[in-house]
C-alpha cells in the first residue's frame, strides 16, 4: 500500500507541475535559508567548544570597582603575575598559562618570509588545549625560549612541507628559533587562534617591560584548567582578594574570577560583574529568523495543499467508500508531504553547497557542511520529519475529514467559512513575518548608515597606517623626510596605537580641583610625536598640536572635549595634569575621537607626547596623486629603509568598517533572509491565487458572459488577497516597532524610528502582493468564457 | 438482510423542513436485484446513500445484516464497506492517478489481503472482464463503458455481499448500458450478490427482480418484476 501511495504521490506531483514546482522550490529555498542560518548559529555556538576538555578551560577575568564600591567594568585581561600566584597558592589549579594577543610576526627561513599571526604563551598552554600534534612532541615544545610551534598550514607556507622539525627560522629579524612541533590547523571558531606559538620566555627576552611582575598592567590573557571536582564558585570566592593582597592600590581596585572560556564568546558582556548576554542575542535572532523562514515555507505548503483539496476530494471520497480508514488517508497525505520535504531537503543541501562560498566570503567566516558527522544526518532527518509533519499535518487532517457523499456529489463546500478563514489566517501569519522582517531590515540599514556616517573625530579618507617596526624606529625622521618630499604623503605621524581601535587606557590621572574618587577615572591614551592633528584630521577646539622646537612640549598633552567636561576644567589650555606620574601641560583640546565601539559613549581621552612609545605610523596620502602610485612610492621608500620587513599598509576606513562587523553581519543577514522570506511568501501567494482563479473559472466565465470587464475581474480576484495582506500589515507593524525599539535601545547612539519606514513597508508589501496576485487574475480574466463554461 | 423502518430525511432551513424521504419502510433479502425508480428529486440517491451508510437518516431505524447501523461508529462502518458493500457510481469515480489494475486492487489493500492473493484476485477479475490488455492504462485512456466496467470490477473484487449502484449506466450509450446490465444480472443469479440500483430506465429496471417507485420521498409502489422478460 505504501508503494502504491508513493506512486500516486509521484504521479500527482508530475501532473500538477506548476503547483509542485512552487511547493518544492518554496520549501527548498526556505530549508536552504534555514540550514544556512543554522550552520552559522552552530558555528558561533561551538566557538571554543571543540577542545576535548572545553568545559574545564577557564579564563581569568577581573571586576574593577569604582569609587562608589560598585563594579564599574569587567575585563578579560589580567596582569602577568596572576598566573604564577594562582599556581602557587591554589592547589585546585591543574594547568595555568599566560597568553598574549595575536600579533603579526615576521617569519623567515632564508628564502621565504611571511607575516603570520603569533602569540606568546607559557608552556602549559599546550596542556590546557589538546592541540593535535603532527610532528614533534608537545610536552616540552615551549620550554626553551628559542622554540616555536607552527600550525600545519604555516609550515606548509614557509617550507612547502609539514615535517619541518628542528628547522631554524628567523623571527622578527631578531632571533633564530627552532621548530619544536607542528600541530594540526586550529578550527576557525576558536578565540585563541594563531599561526605560530612562541615561548613566553622569548617575549621577556625581547621586551624588558614584561619581565617585572606588575599587578597593575592588565594587558595579558590567563587561561586555566582545574583538577576534577573543583567547585568554581567556591574557588572564585577564595581568589577574590588576590589583587588587593598582593598589590593594594589607590587607583585600581579589582577582584579576579574565573569564567568558562566556552561561555566567553557568547556571553561576553558583563553588567555589574554579572554575565549579561552578548553574542548569544544575535544568535537568538538568527535562530528565530531561521525558524520563521521555515514556518513561512511550511505555510506555503499547507496553503497550496489545502487549496488543491477540490482535486483531492474525489480521491478521498472514493477511497473512503472502498474501505479506507481516516488513519490510512492521513498517513497517505503525511507521506506525500514527507516525500516532498525529502526532495526539498536534497535540493536545499545542493543550494546550500552552492551558496556557502559566497556566504562565507560575505561574512568572512568558514562554514561547511560536515557530512561525516552522524549527528548532522540525524539533524537532517529530524528536520525532514519536523518540516514534513508541520507542513503536511493540516492538509492531511483537513482532506481526510471530507464526507464521501459530498465530495462525490461535487457539492463539497470548499469555500466553507472555516477552511478559507484558516487559510487566510495562515497568509496573515506569513505576511506578518515578512512585514516584520522588512521593517527590521530597513531600520537596521538606517542604523548602520547612521553609525557609518557618524563623525569619528578624524578623517578616514586617504588615511593609511603601517606598523612601526625594525629600522623604522631609528630612521623614522629619514622616512618622514623622504616620504614627504616624494609627494606621496601630505602628512604623517607615529603613535602608540592605531587611531581606529581602542587599545590602551589607564587610571590615576590627577588635576587641580579633582576629588579622591576621580583617581579611578579611566582615560583612553595615545602617545605620539609631531603632526598627529594634521595627519589624522582631528579638529582642535582650543590650543594647538605639539610643536617641534618647543622643549616644553616634551611633557605636553592634549585632552578630548569630553575629558575636559568630565574633569570640570575651565580654560584648560596652559593648566597642568599629572599623568602616569609625570606633570604635563595641556596645550590643546580636541573634538572627541570615536576610538572604541561606534555604538557606545566615548571615555575621556588623552593624547600625550612620547616619541619612544610607538607601534604605528599613520600617513595622509596626497589626494592630488594617483592612489596606486602613492602606495607604490611608500612601499618602495619603506623597503629601502627597512628591507627585512614586508610592506603592510592598511586603510583606516576599512579598519573602521571592521569595527562594525557584528552589526554589518546582522544587516547583511537580515537583508538577505528578509528578502528570501518575502520571496517565499509571494511564491505562496502566487500559487494560492492561481488556485483561486482556477476554482472560480466558472464564475469568471459567467461574469464575462454577463459583460464584466477584465479590470473588474482582476479586481474581484485580487481584492481578497490584498485585504489579507493589509490585515497582516496592521498586525505586524506594532510588533515590529516594539522589537526594533528594543534592538535600538542597545546602542548609546541610535536613530529614532520614523513613520516613513512603515509607509515604505506598507506600500511595498501591498504592491508586491498585488502584482503577484493580479498576474493570475489577469490571466484568468483574459481567458475565453466559453472554455470556462464548457469545463463544468 | 436489510431492514428499513420509518426512515425520514429532511433538511431544516429557516425553520421550514424540506423532506427528502418520508416513512420509508421496506426489507431487502439476500440475493434480490432491486431497482429504485422515480423522477428527479424523488429521493432515490438519498435512499441509496442511506442504504450505503454514506448519509445518516434524520429519523428511523436501519438494520444491516441484523446490526443497527444508525449508531454505528466510523470504524465499524469502514469494516462493513471493506467486507460487504461495493459501490458503483454514475460518474465511475475511478482514481485518476491509479492504473486500471491499481484501481481494482485498492479495496483489497484496505482489506489487508495478502500480496499474492491480491495479485491473483485482480488477475482473475481482469480476466473475467476481458481487460487484461488494459490493466496498465489510466482511467482517462478508457471509454466510458470500459471505465464503468473497471468501477464494477473494483466493487466486485472485495467479494461484497451487496452492490449499490447509483445510475450505473447514466453516462453510457445503450449497447454499453445493456452490457453492464447483463453483467449485473449474471452476478445476481450466479453469485447471489444482492444488487440495488438507482435508475431512470424501465429497460434497466426490467433486469431486476423488484422495483421500488419513489415519489416525493415516499415509496409509491413496490413491485416484483415478472421473471423471464
Amino acid at each position: 500500500m505504501y508503494i502504491l501511495n508513493l506512486k500516486i504521490a509521484l504521479r500527482n506531483l508530475l501532473r500538477n507541475k506548476t503547483a509542485s514546482l512552487i511547493n518544492i522550490s518554496g520549501l527548498a529555498i526556505g530549508l536552504a535559508a534555514c540550514l544556512m542560518l543554522l550552520l552559522y548559529v552552530s558555528y558561533e555556538w561551538n566557538y571554543d567548544k571543540g577542545f576535548k576538555n572545553a568545559d574545564r578551560i577557564h579564563q581569568v577575568m577581573f571586576n574593577f570597582y569604582g569609587a562608589d564600591k560598585n563594579i564599574r567594568a569587567t575585563g578579560d585581561q589580567s596582569p602577568n603575575t596572576i598566573a604564577g600566584a594562582l599556581k602557587e597558592e591554589m592547589p585546585e589549579v591543574e594547568h595555568i598559562s599566560r597568553i598574549l594577543w595575536p600579533v603579526k610576526r615576521l617569519l623567515a627561513d632564508g628564502k621565504n618570509s611571511f607575516k603570520v599571526e603569533g602569540r606568546y604563551a607559557d608552556p602549559e598552554i599546550l596542556k590546557i588545549f589538546d592541540f593535535q600534534v603532527l610532528y614533534g612532541n608537545l610536552d616540552h615544545a615551549l620550554n626553551d625560549a628559542n622554540s616555536i610551534v607552527l600550525t600545519a598550514s604555516t609550515a606548509q607556507r614557509l617550507f612547502g612541507r609539514m615535517d619541518v622539525l628542528n628547522k631554524v627560522l628567523r623571527f622578527e629579524n631578531q632571533v633564530d628559533l627552532k621548530v619544536t612541533a607542528v600541530i594540526k590547523d586550529l578550527p576557525p571558531n576558536v578565540s585563541y587562534n594563531f599561526d605560530c606559538l612562541n615561548s613566553w620566555k622569548l617575549f621577556e627576552q625581547l621586551n624588558s617591560w614584561v619581565v617585572d611582575p606588575n599587578w597593575h598592567n592588565y594587558s595579558f590573557y590567563t587561561l586555566v584548567t582545574f583538577k576534577q571536582g573543583t567547585d568554581i564558585p567556591a574557588f572564585n570566592e577564595k581568589i577574590k582578594n588576590m589583587s588587593r593582597k598582593h598589590a593594594a592600590s589607590v587607583s585600581t581596585d579589582s577582584e579576579p574570577f574565573v569564567y568558562p572560556l566556552a561561555d566567553l564568546h557568547l556571553y561576553g558582556r558583563f553588567i555589574n560583574g554579572k554575565p549579561a548576554g552578548g553574542q548569544i542575542e544575535q544568535l537568538r535572532i538568527f535562530t528565530i529568523l531561521a525558524l520563521s523562514i521555515l514556518i513561512i515555507a511550511c505555510i506555503n505548503f499547507m496553503n497550496l495543499s489545502t487549496a488543491r483539496s477540490q482535486k483531492r476530494a474525489k480521491e478521498v471520497g472514493i477511497k473512503k467508500t472502498i474501505g479506507a480508514s481516516r488513519k490510512s488517508l492521513i498517513s497517505q497525505f503525511l507521506m506525500e508531504s514527507l516525500m516532498l520535504t525529502f526532495v526539498s531537503v536534497v535540493i536545499a543541501v545542493v543550494l546550500v553547497e552552492l551558496c556557502l562560498p559566497k556566504f562565507n566570503h560575505l561574512l568572512d567566516i568558514k562554514l561547511k557542511i560536515a557530512y561525516a558527522h552522524p549527528l548532522n544526518w540525524l539533524g537532517v532527518i529530524a528536520l525532514i520529519f519536523f518540516t514534513g509533519i508541520l507542513a503536511g499535518s493540516y492538509p492531511a487532517f483537513f482532506l481526510s475529514s471530507f464526507n464521501p457523499v459530498q465530495t462525490l456529489k461535487k457539492t463539497v463546500k470548499l469555500k466553507s467559512s472555516f477552511s478559507l478563514n484558516f487559510r487566510q489566517i495562515l497568509v496573515i501569519v506569513q505576511f506578518s513575518f515578512a512585514v516584520i522582517l522588512i521593517v527590521a531590515t530597513l531600520i537596521i540599514y538606517e542604523q548602520l548608515q547612521y553609525l557609518k556616517n557618524k563623525p569619528l573625530g578624524y578623517q578616514t579618507k586617504a588615511l593609511v597606517e603601517m606598523p612601526h617596526e625594525g629600522n623604522l624606529y631609528l630612521k623614522y625622521d629619514l622616512l618622514k623626510e623622504r616620504l614627504l618630499s616624494s609627494g606621496a604623503v601630505s602628512a604623517m605621524c607615529h603613535s602608540s596605537g592605531s587611531i581606529s581601535q581602542q587599545n590602551s587606557n589607564s587610571t590615576g590621572m590627577e588635576w587641580q580641583g579633582m576629588s579622591e574618587a576621580d583617581k579611578k577615572m579611566s582615560v583612553n591614551q595615545i602617545y605620539t610625536g609631531y603632526d598627529f592633528v594634521k595627519t589624522n584630521g582631528v579638529e582642535l577646539l582650543e590650543g594647538r598640536d605639539f610643536k617641534k622646537g618647543l622643549a616644553s612640549d616634551s611633557v605636553a598633552v592634549m585632552l578630548s572635549e569630553s575629558a575636559i567636561k568630565r574633569m570640570g576644567l575651565v580654560n584648560p589650555v596652559g593648566k597642568d595634569v599629572i599623568f602616569q606620574g609625570v606633570k604635563r601641560t595641556i596645550v590643546g583640546v580636541f573634538k572627541d575621537i570615536i576610538w572604541g565601539s561606534l555604538t557606545t559613549k566615548e571615555k575621556p581621552m588623552i593624547i600625550a607626547f612620547n616619541q619612544e612609545n610607538s607601534d604605528v605610523i599613520t600617513m595622509r596620502l596626497n589626494t592630488e596623486k594617483d592612489l596606486k602610485e602613492n602606495l607604490e612610492t611608500i612601499g618602495r621608500i619603506t623597503r629601502e629603509i627597512n628591507p627585512d620587513f614586508p610592506i603592510d599598509i592598511r586603510f583606516l576606513d576599512q579598519l573602521v568598517a571592521e569595527k562594525m562587523k557584528n552589526e554589518a553581519t546582522l544587516g547583511l543577514l537580515s537583508n538577505l533572509f528578509g528578502g528570501l522570506a518575502i520571496f517565499i511568501s509571494c511564491l505562496g501567494l502566487f500559487g494560492l491565487s492561481a488556485f483561486s482563479a482556477e476554482q472560480r473559472t466558472k464564475e469568471i466565465g459567467v461574469r464575462k458572459v454577463l459583460g464584466a470587464s477584465v479590470s473588474g475581474i482582476v479586481q474581484l480576484l485580487s481584492v481578497n488577497f490584498v485585504k489579507t495582506v493589509l490585515i497582516a500589515l496592521f498586525v505586524a507593524m506594532p510588533v515590529a516597532y516594539l522589537l526594533m525599539k528594543k534592538w535600538l535601545d542597545k546602542f548609546d547612539y541610535h536613530i529614532s524610528i520614523g513613520w516613513q519606514v512603515f509607509l515604505i513597508t506598507g506600500v511595498s508589501t501591498v504592491m508586491i502582493a498585488f502584482l503577484t496576485v493580479s498576474w493570475q487574475a489577469y490571466r484568468a480574466a483574459k481567458s475565453n468564457p466559453v472554455d470556462a463554461l464548457k469545463y463544468e | 438482510m436489510i431492514e428499513l423502518k420509518n426512515i425520514e430525511k429532511y433538511y431544516a432551513n429557516k425553520g421550514v423542513k424540506s423532506y427528502i424521504l418520508r416513512h420509508v419502510t421496506t426489507s431487502i433479502k439476500q440475493g434480490e436485484f432491486i431497482s429504485i425508480m422515480g423522477p428527479s428529486g424523488a429521493g432515490k440517491s438519498t435512499l441509496l446513500n442511506i442504504l450505503g451508510m454514506l448519509e445518516e437518516p434524520t429519523y428511523g431505524a436501519y438494520e444491516f445484516m441484523g446490526e443497527d447501523v444508525v449508531s454505528l461508529n466510523e470504524r465499524k462502518r469502514i469494516e462493513l464497506y471493506r467486507n460487504h458493500i461495493g459501490f458503483v457510481f454514475q460518474a465511475y469515480h475511478l482514481i485518476d492517478e491509479m492504473t486500471v489494475a491499481e484501481n481494482i486492487e485498492a479495496p483489497l489493500l484496505y482489506k489487508k489481503v495478502s500480496g499474492p492473493e491480491r495479485k491473483s484476485r485482480v488477475a482473475d477479475v481482469l480476466d473475467r472482464f476481458n481487460m487484461v490488455a488494459k490493466k496498465d492504462l489510466f482511467p482517462n485512456q478508457l471509454s466510458g463503458g470500459q471505465q464503468q466496467l473497471v468501477g464494477i470490477a473494483r466493487a466486485l473484487v472485495a467479494q461484497p455481499s451487496i452492490i449499490l449502484a447509483d445510475e450505473p449506466t447514466g453516462n453510457l450509450q445503450s449497447p454499453q448500458a445493456l452490457q453492464i446490465m447483463e453483467l449485473f444480472k449474471k452476478l445476481n443469479e450466479e453469485e447471489n450478490i444482492t444488487i440495488i440500483q438507482v435508475t431512470h430506465s424501465e429497460v434497466n429496471a426490467a433486469y431486476g427482480s423488484r422495483i421500488l417507485h419513489l415519489l416525493d420521498g415516499v415509496i409509491k409502489e413496490d413491485l416484483a418484476v415478472p421473471q423471464g422478460v
